[in-house]
This record gives structure tokens, C-alpha cells and sequence, in this order.
């Protein structure tokens, strides 16, 4: 570092010339390469193209003029119960689901599986129940006990589980590990353990996932409602088929409205929880 | 209480110090009575049928063991071979639908996050912009595919990736901007007192730190969007979702089970597969797993 | 009586925790072990209510063999041995007195302790274990609200509430400051004294061993090196324990910022100089930071040149 010369100089000055950018790692490379070709390729899949935005804009906008809320069609007594049973709907199956995913996640959890079997069992069932959408629970159920709300809670049920099985299962992984360990030493059970020690620590977090999963069922009630499941979704299947564009938009804006306004409240509760 | 004073046991009978009162229990106690009336109010007046409950019993193993019957036949026998290839061949148009999607949300989500963002935009446009992610979040993509996606698209699977497109946009604006308020300071001071313009600031200081968390993100969404994708199919987007409706409205139960094995299968190796990209994003190493974000839905 | 005959524990992993242990501490005595982080102390404490299993010799705890035991009896054992930890080990977001009564477990069942109804005796037993440690009236403050020396005084309590035969204290003063750790140790004194129950507790600074122990054992990679009272424990013993002579450092107390640079220290644990910085207003009970500055026995360099004794004074605790 005698002379600024000394840096350019190629053979003895090596060692104070700037280190040369490195190359991007071979993830990098490899891993923009295949998001490049995984696009090109699901994108031939589905004939992607944007000129439908283009051309047939106009066409859409024909259709939207249909999409002109009746909202005397708000009033009409089916359309209240619709609505009521999907609120119902979305409670009884938060509960349940909820209530059903703490034992899940219990026993998918490292910390708190009474044994190695038992949790690779539940894990992977939690994987498998996470896997299927909830059309698919939606189908099932439905093609079981009938169209109607039934079949619809039964969907919602193992949907609620999957999501709220894994996210549990995942705070419990995370607990403190030294109540856990005094509870043993104090000569606790494992049901014991896992109500003094563990469920006491992921409490909070669990409650906030229950309102979360419950403001997902007022969404995919809807979903499910469309394969028969019951509630508004059912609604908004019917009128599709018989073209009255303006009732559903009614509808959708109330149920727009109202999730908003659910999803506010929930989330202020679940703000306080955690 | 004096300072290391010896505390005798208080001889039996004399007066030992009152135990302290436990808290008043009646917050709890009223949020309890109250969550039960909901309940109560809800399995009442659900309009559910309660009397069909007896079917899971009575006729669902029945169509278990028909779909079993269906996995467990010999898959490389016609029509078997061509069940399990047309169910692969649903599922992949679905992961397609579901990547294409995932990457308009991307694009859209990614500059809204930072209006988005407390530390980086004006209040004024950080409130419009949240209230806009939140109305999109409200709206399911099956009302968007509906109402506005296939009006102009038509029934297709390009319809579907655009619907799972427009929606991700509100959860993972959400969850960026998020990612993005929860940045280090330090090098955004650093880079500012450089005299580097915002753009600057956000491209040498920001980005660097928030781009793998909001990359996990999206793969989580690519994840959940396999999945809602499928009812987009139901309502004829295409893809697994328009194999299984088709299957139900037949009740072909032995390609039923095929379909929801294949589902089940191909989705677990997906979600495996991000699970370890996602780790070596975030944290350099695919054993490490990455907590889920809760709201990715 | 618990009675150690060629114990040794060999961890899945290879390393050696207990090395040939042989021991016998009688009923109702106060020792203290000694030693460098990972020389075995811990596996010694935890060896006694089988939360190490051994890999070899015989381990008897009053009637109780702990060699092959099984869980069910393990159970028993363990409701008869209370035990208190480094990082107290409180579920913190919940009440004093639900932590206390997790002391009463072994005689409550699953159903009971799954809906929190314990019986009013126990809640009595609990109480009571609270009043020893003098914090009663913190019964159903939630735990994260109490300062270090007070959380460490719930775990006490906790132990206490099993009614237990013996006592084991696993580095229970290694994240308080010392006039806590001070007052910790004289509560374990003073149970033992009253209760008569066995109290095995490790520490990592001889200073408070001589000063509380009647005994000390000392040990080093797994092997007891010294095994007597406090004032044989002199320098010469202190090398054999430690392999290397007596330094400043070495008898600072805990929670002493210093501690932090010594490369074979006699332990060097992360947690003890961060968490003492969060011991403040450790309640009446701690309020003797003068006393323990003066009481400093002779030879030892305690609190004199640390910082954080010199800051005492300042500390709520040290206003009564």
C-alpha cells in the first residue's frame, strides 16, 4: 500500500486491488432461470394474453351495465336467512374447527407429541387435510348429507382445521421450553403439561388465529355455499343461473360491506389478544 | 415485610396473614355466557338439517370405501391410467392458474406495499392505500372471477389467474408493507446521509433487507392460490376445480378418490418444495423452517 | 438420602456428563456444587429426579432406584423432589398463584388441572409456600409482572407447594444481581434450616458455595475433585476445580458485567450479566445491597471493584 500504482499493478499488487464483484451464487442463477421458465411455461398453459383487456373491454362493460345492484332484492326474507346462515355458519364452524385444531396441533408438534409415531401420524394428517381445497371438503360433504348448511359446516370444519391446526402447531414449536421442563420436574402428567405449561403460552396466539379463521369463513362460506353448501353463496349460485346480474351485485356489495366491516372488529379484537 | 426477617411457620390456629382475594372473575365469566348464547343462537337458528348429522355415519364410508376402491384399482389398466393422467393433467393447469396468478399479484402488490408503508409514504396516501388493500381483501376471488373477471376474459383459465391475481394483491400488499415498516433504520439513515434521493434510499436500503421475507410471502400465496384456484375451476376457470364438479355432478366416486389423492399428493410435494425455497431465501439453509405468516389467505 | 454408587451419564451425543460419581448426601443437608460450565454439575441435579437418565452405576433417592425406572413411578419420585431454575421457568403470562399450584400436580388429576380447579387445600399448601418467600401478596399477580428475584422466589414457592423431601436448585441465582442472588440463597438456607429438606443447589461462584453450603463438592469434567466444607475449600482447591488459580474475576459475584471476557471462567453464562439488568425493584425482601458490601468475607474481591455493586445504592430495592 506503498503507492497508488502499486494497485494496478497486475502481478505483485494483487492483494490491495478491490476484490472483484462476485458472481451471483448458483442458487440465484438457477433459481431466476426456473421462475423464468415455470412462468413461460404456465403461461402457455393458460394461453396467457392481456388482449382480451383490450378487445373485449366493451364487452365486459355490457355486461357490468347488467351488474346494476337491485337492492330492493337485499329485503326478501330467503336473502336474510341466506345471510344469517352464513354467519352462523362461519361461528359454529370456527368453534368447532378451532377447538379440534388445538388437539391436532397438539399432538403435531414435537414439544408436546407424546411420541415420535404419534407426531409423524399427525403431521402428516394435517398436511393431507391442509392439501384439499375447500371446494373439494365443499363437493365431498355436500355429495354425503345434501345440499344445505350441514354439509357446508362440515367443509368449513376441515378447512378451519388445516389452517388453524398448522399455525398452533407452529406457536406451540416455538414455546418456552423451561415451564415445560418444571412441570416435568414437579412430576406432572402429559395432560398436564399440556394444559399448565404449554396451552397457557400459545393462548394468546391461538385465540388470535380463531377470529382469523373465523373472518376465512365468511369468505369461503360463499365458496362453499356455491357447490350447495348453504347460506348467501347458495343464494348468489341461484340467481347466476337465472341471470339476475343485478341481484347478485346487491349481494355481493352487502356481503363486500359486511365482511369489511367483521374482518375491522375481529382484527381489533385479535390486536388486543396478542 | 422487614427486610430478611426469618418466616416462622405461624403456629397452628394464630392468625396467619388474609389471603389475598383472586381477581374478580365476572369479565370472564361474561365473556363466556356470552360466547355460549352465540353459540346457542347460532345451532338453533342454523338452517342446517340437523337430522341429515346421521348420514356421516350411515352413508359416507359407504362412498369412502367406493373411492378407496377407485385408488386402490390398478392404476396402469385402462380407464384407470387415463383417471390418473387426466387428474394430474387438472392439477398441473391448476399450479399454472395458480403461478400466473401469484405473479400478477406480485407485480400489482409490490409498489402498493411501499405506499403502503408508514416509514416510507405520506399518511395521507398510507391510509388511502390500506383501505384499498383492505377492500380488495374483503373481496373474495370467486366475486371477482364473477362479477368482473369473466365478463371480459370468459370462462377460462386466464379468467382464474386473473381473479387469484387481483386478490392475492390485498394480503400480500398487507403483508409487505408490513415486512416493511419492520426494516432496520440504520441503513435507511445511512444511505439518506449519503444524500441519496428516496428512490435511492428504497432500492439500496429497503429492498435489500424486505425482498426475501416479501418473496416468501408470495410463495405462500402461490401455495394458497393452488387452492383457491379451484373453485374458480368449479365455476368453469378450468383446472382441477372443473375435473372434480364434473366428477360430483356424475357421482363417479372411484375417479373422485383418484382426483382428491392426486390433489393431495401434488399439493404436499409443492408445498414442500417452496417450504425449502423459502427457507434458503430467508435463511440461507432449507432445514430451517419459516414460520408461517398468519393472514397469507 | 440420596446415594450415587459409580454413576456415569453419556448424552446421545457422545459427551460424557457424569464420570464414576460416587456420593452420599444425607437427609436434610445443605451442599453445594461447584465447577466450570459443562464439568457436570447439572447433569449431577438433574440426574436426581431423572431428568438426565444414567447410563451407568446405581442412583438411589430415598427408596427409589432410578435406574430403569419407569415413567409412572419416575412421576412419583419427581412430585417428592421440587426443583428451581436458572431462568425460573414461570409460564409468565399467567398468575403467581397458577404458577405456585403447578406445585400440585402430582395429587391433582388430568381432568381437575385441565379445567384449573384445584382443591382448596392445595390452594392453602400454595398459599402458605407463598407466605414462606414472602410474597403473598403477589398471589395473583401475573408473573411477568414481578422483577427477576421475585419470579425466582415464585419457583421457589412452586417447589415448595410439592412438599417436597428434597430440594434441587439448578444455577438459581446465575441471571440475579447480587444482592438478589444473596437474598435467593438465604431463602434456601432458611427452608432448609426449617423444613429440613435436602437441598442440592449448583452455583458457579465459590464465594456464595462457601458461604451457604455446608458442603461442597466440587467437579471438573465430570468427576467430584473436592468434596468437603466450605473452609477446606481454599485456593489450592479452587485450582483443582477450576485448573487454574484463584483471579478477580473468578469470585466476582454474579450477574458481575465483567465476567463476560474470561475465556475458561468459572462459567460464562450468556444470560447472567444481560439479565441482571432487569432486576429492579426486586421488592422489600432484596433491600440489603449495604450489608452484602460490607459482609464480604475476606479474600474474596465480591462487589468491591464491580460495577454494578457500586450502583446499588441507587437501585429502588436498596431505599426501603
Amino acid at each position: 500500500m506503498t503507492a497508488p500504482t502499486q494497485a494496478h499493478d497486475g502481478a505483485t499488487g494483487a492483494i490491495t486491488r478491490a476484490p472483484r464483484k462476485p458472481a451471483p451464487t448458483a442458487f440465484t442463477v438457477i433459481g431466476l432461470a426456473a421462475v423464468l421458465l415455470i412462468t413461460l411455461w404456465a403461461g402457455a398453459g393458460i394461453d396467457f394474453t392481456l388482449a382480451p383487456l383490450i378487445h373485449d373491454l366493451t364487452r365486459g362493460e355490457e355486461v357490468l351495465r347488467q351488474f346494476v345492484p337491485n337492492w330492493s332484492f337485499l329485503g326478501r326474507d330467503a336473502v336474510i336467512t341466506a345471510s344469517l346462515t352464513t354467519l352462523y355458519m362461519a361461528i359454529i364452524s370456527s368453534v368447532i374447527g378451532c377447538a379440534v385444531a388445538m388437539v391436532v396441533a397438539l399432538l403435531a408438534s414435537k414439544v408436546s407429541a407424546p411420541n415420535a409415531v404419534v407426531y409423524q401420524v399427525a403431521k402428516a394428517v394435517m398436511s393431507a387435510v391442509r392439501s384439499l381445497p375447500d371446494v373439494a371438503y365443499g363437493l365431498l360433504f355436500v355429495a354425503f348429507v345434501g345440499t344445505g348448511a350441514l354439509g357446508g359446516m362440515a367443509a368449513l370444519i376441515m378447512f378451519n382445521i388445516g389452517v388453524a391446526a398448522k399455525l398452533t402447531a407452529e406457536s406451540i414449536d416455538a414455546v418456552d421450553p423451561g415451564p415445560i421442563e418444571a412441570v416435568e420436574a414437579a412430576g406432572g402428567n402429559r395432560i398436564q403439561r399440556a394444559f399448565t405449561a404449554i396451552i397457557p403460552q400459545v393462548a394468546p396466539n391461538y385465540f388470535s388465529y380463531c377470529f382469523y379463521v373465523f373472518e376465512l369463513n365468511l369468505r369461503a362460506s360463499l365458496v362453499i355455499g356455491v357447490v350447495g353448501g348453504g347460506g348467501i353463496g347458495q343464494t348468489i349460485m341461484t340467481e347466476l343461473a337465472r341471470f339476475n346480474y343485478d341481484n347478485i351485485s346487491a349481494v355481493i356489495v352487502l356481503f363486500i360491506v359486511v365482511v369489511f366491516v367483521l374482518d375491522r372488529v375481529s382484527r381489533a379484537i385479535r390486536r388486543r389478544l396478542t | 415485610m422487614t427486610v430478611d426477617t426469618p418466616i416462622t411457620p405461624a403456629p397452628a390456629g394464630a392468625g396467619k396473614p388474609a389471603r389475598p382475594a383472586p381477581p374478580s372473575k365476572v369479565r370472564k365469566t361474561v365473556g363466556m355466557l356470552l360466547l355460549a348464547a352465540v353459540l346457542l343462537l347460532a345451532f338453533t337458528q342454523v338452517d342446517a338439517r340437523w337430522e341429515r348429522l346421521p348420514a356421516f355415519i350411515t352413508e359416507a364410508p359407504g362412498y369412502v370405501a367406493l373411492m378407496t376402491q377407485g385408488v386402490l384399482s390398478n392404476p396402469v389398466v385402462d380407464p384407470n391410467a387415463d383417471y390418473w393422467l387426466a387428474a394430474i393433467n387438472a392439477m398441473i393447469e391448476s399450479i399454472q392458474m395458480a403461478w400466473i396468478g401469484t405473479l400478477i399479484g406480485a407485480a400489482i402488490s409490490f409498489p402498493l406495499s411501499f405506499l403502503a408503508a408508514s416509514n416510507i409514504a405520506p399518511a395521507p396516501v398510507v391510509f388511502v392505500t390500506r383501505q384499498v388493500l383492505n377492500i380488495i381483501r374483503a373481496i373474495p376471488e370467486l366475486i371477482l372471477a364473477v362479477a368482473v373477471m369473466m365478463p371480459i376474459f370468459g370462462f377460462g383459465p386466464l379468467a382464474g389467474a386473473i381473479a387469484l391475481g387481483v386478490g392475492s394483491v390485498g394480503t400480500l400488499g398487507k403483508l409487505s408493507s408490513e415486512a416493511i415498516e419492520s426494516v432496520d433504520t440504520g441503513p435507511i439513515e445511512a444511505v439518506s446521509a449519503s444524500g441519496a434521493r428516496k428512490m435511492q434510499v428504497l432500492r439500496w436500503a429497503v429492498v435489500p433487507q424486505v425482498l426475501p421475507e416479501i418473496v416468501a410471502f408470495w410463495l405462500y400465496r402461490f401455495e394458497i392460490n393452488i387452492r383457491a384456484g379451484a373453485i374458480l375451476g368449479a365455476l368453469g376457470a378450468g383446472g382441477i376445480g372443473s375435473l372434480l364438479s364434473a366428477l360430483f355432478n356424475v357421482r363417479a366416486w372411484d375417479r373422485i378418490g383418484i382426483t382428491l389423492v392426486t390433489i393431495i399428493v401434488i399439493t404436499i410435494i409443492v408445498d414442500q418444495i417452496s417450504a425449502r425455497v423459502r427457507s434458503r431465501i430467508i435463511f440461507g439453509d432449507t432445514k430451517v423452517r419459516v414460520m408461517e405468516p398468519a393472514e397469507v389467505h | 438420602m440420596i446415594e450415587f454408587r459409580d454413576v456415569s451419564v453419556t448424552y446421545p451425543t457422545g459427551t460424557k456428563g457424569l464420570d464414576g460419581v460416587s456420593l452420599t448426601i444425607p437427609e436434610g443437608e445443605f451442599v453445594v456444587i461447584v465447577g466450570l460450565s459443562g464439568a457436570g454439575k447439572s447433569t449431577l441435579v438433574r440426574s436426581i429426579n431423572g431428568l438426565v437418565p444414567i447410563t451407568g452405576g446405581s442412583l438411589q433417592v430415598g427408596e427409589t432406584d432410578l435406574s430403569g425406572i419407569r415413567r409412572r413411578s419416575l412421576r412419583t419420585l419427581r412430585s417428592d423432589i421440587g426443583m428451581i431454575f436458572q431462568g425460573f421457568n414461570l409460564v409468565t403470562r399467567t398468575s403467581v398463584m397458577n404458577n405456585v399450584l403447578t406445585g400440585r400436580l402430582h395429587s391433582t388429576s388430568s381432568l381437575r388441572s385441565m379445567l384449573g380447579w384445584y382443591s382448596r387445600a392445595d390452594k392453602e399448601i400454595a398459599f402458605d409456600a407463598l407466605e414462606r418467600v414472602g410474597i403473598l401478596e403477589k398471589a395473583w399477580v401475573r408473573a411477568s409482572q414481578l422483577s427477576g428475584g421475585q419470579q425466582q422466589r415464585v419457583a421457589i414457592a412452586r417447589a415448595l407447594a410439592q412438599q417436597p423431601r428434597v430440594m434441587l436448585a439448578d444455577e438459581p441465582v446465575a441471571s440475579l444481581d447480587p444482592p438478589t442472588a444473596n437474598a435467593v440463597m438465604r431463602d434456601l438456607q432458611r427452608i432448609n434450616r426449617e423444613l429440613g429438606i435436602t437441598t442440592v443447589v449448583n452455583l458457579h461462584f465459590l464465594d456464595l458455595a462457601r458461604r451457604y453450603g455446608d458442603r461442597i463438592i466440587g467437579m471438573r469434567a465430570g468427576k467430584v475433585v473436592f468434596d468437603g466444607t466450605g473452609a477446606q475449600a481454599d485456593d489450592a482447591v479452587f485450582e483443582r476445580i477450576y485448573g487454574r488459580s484463584l483471579t478477580a474475576e473468578d469470585v466476582a459475584a454474579p450477574g458481575a458485567p465483567a465476567r463476560a471476557g474470561t475465556d475458561a471462567g468459572a462459567g460464562t453464562d450468556a444470560g447472567a450479566g444481560a439479565d441482571a439488568s432487569t432486576e429492579t425493584g426486586t421488592g422489600t425482601r432484596d433491600g440489603e445491597p449495604l450489608d452484602d458490601a460490607a459482609s464480604t468475607s475476606p479474600g474474596s474481591v465480591q462487589a468491591a471493584g464491580t460495577p454494578r455493586v457500586a450502583s446499588t445504592p441507587t437501585d429502588p430495592a436498596a431505599t426501603p
